[in-house]
């Protein structure tokens, strides 16, 4: 199986919101490629789906959140976030890397997708997903929830 | 003038439905309490415990794009208190040049436990903090309250 992300496998997504699962205590980051054609959800933390729903809201907080931070590192440190990309998934745990480019040389740090997206937001950095992992998203699991899922909730959440 | 601190417990606050990091110097005389929120006060006991997450949290991300570019955390102070919010800055030594950068504590204090960098208070922060006030709420507080934060 070709391993390698070359931009060729990789697809282009956008953050299309952040909803409440009124199912558990979790929050789904909803993302969408370009043409809308797929859907990627991505089950994250409370405090991940805040972090992620305040850079899409374009909220400044009196005080640096902590991809706040992050990006403020950057920033001083002269370092660019070129990119992040949602790499694998195993056992319903996705994996991301945020790439850094420092100095003209670019290296891969390794992240949930939860700060991934939330610091990509905060830099205006695109985000990414390889081909492999968008065909194995979801599947059963996500019909049967988004079932459940009362279409209310959508309007309520959505941004 | 600062003051050298280390972490000394967290607590859960029931009234504040909060958590406190309580910060202490050296000698034991002074104490810092600051209250942070759930998800900054499990990052800093997965610290304070060293328990490694099956996937890094935010604060180790933080660690690893630090390290990633060979940039050093040096120290990090809290600086100042107004309006019951806490300052701080994060003293980080990159290329021989010495950044100093804003951030909440809670922030600055979770790096400092994962990089081993020291955490200082400024003679001010500790001067402002009301210590009658702090005796009064710590009396309201039960036995039971104490070491129920969750790791």
């Amino acid at each position: 199986m070709e391993q390698t992300h070359e931009s060729a496998d990789l697809i282009r997504l956008k953050v299309h919101g952040v909803l409440a699962d009124p199912n558990t205590e979790t929050q789904i980051v909803i993302l969408r490629d370009e043409n809308n054609a797929d859907i990627l959800p991505i089950w994250v933390g409370t405090a991940e789906g805040n972090a992620i729903r305040l850079a899409l809201e374009g909220i400044v907080t009196p005080r640096p959140m902590s991809h706040d931070l992050i990006r403020s590192f950057a920033e001083h440190l002269n370092i660019k976030v070129s990119r992040v990309v949602v790499t694998d998934v195993k056992n319903n745990t996705y994996y991301a890397s945020i790439h850094l480019v420092s100095e003209e040389s670019e290296r891969l740090v390794d992240s949930r997708p939860s700060d991934a997206i939330a610091l990509a937001l905060r830099t205006h950095s695109p985000i990414y997903v390889t081909a492999d992992v968008l065909k194995q998203r979801g599947g059963g699991n996500l019909d049967a929830w988004l079932e459940k899922l009362d279409t209310k909730n959508f309007g309520k959440y959505e941004v | 003038m600062i003051t050298q601190m280390k972490v000394r417990g967290l607590m859960f606050d029931p009234y504040n439905n909060a958590y406190i990091v309580i910060l202490r110097d050296e000698e034991r005389s002074d104490m810092l309490p600051i209250w942070v929120g759930k998800s900054e006060a499990s990052s800093i006991s997965f610290a304070l415990e060293a328990i490694a997450t099956p996937r890094p949290m935010t604060h180790d991300l933080m660690k690893s794009v630090l390290d990633t570019v060979d940039a050093k955390v040096i120290s990090v102070v809290v600086t100042d208190m107004k309006d019951n919010t806490y300052y701080s800055k994060i003293h980080l030594m990159y290329e021989d040049s010495e950044y100093s950068i804003d951030s909440r504590p809670s922030d600055a204090i979770a790096l400092a436990l994962r990089t081993n960098a020291p955490i200082f208070a400024s003679e001010e922060v500790i001067r402002k903090q009301a210590s009658e006030e702090l005796d009064q709420w710590l009396e309201n507080l039960k036995p039971e309250d104490f070491g129920k934060y969750e790791s």
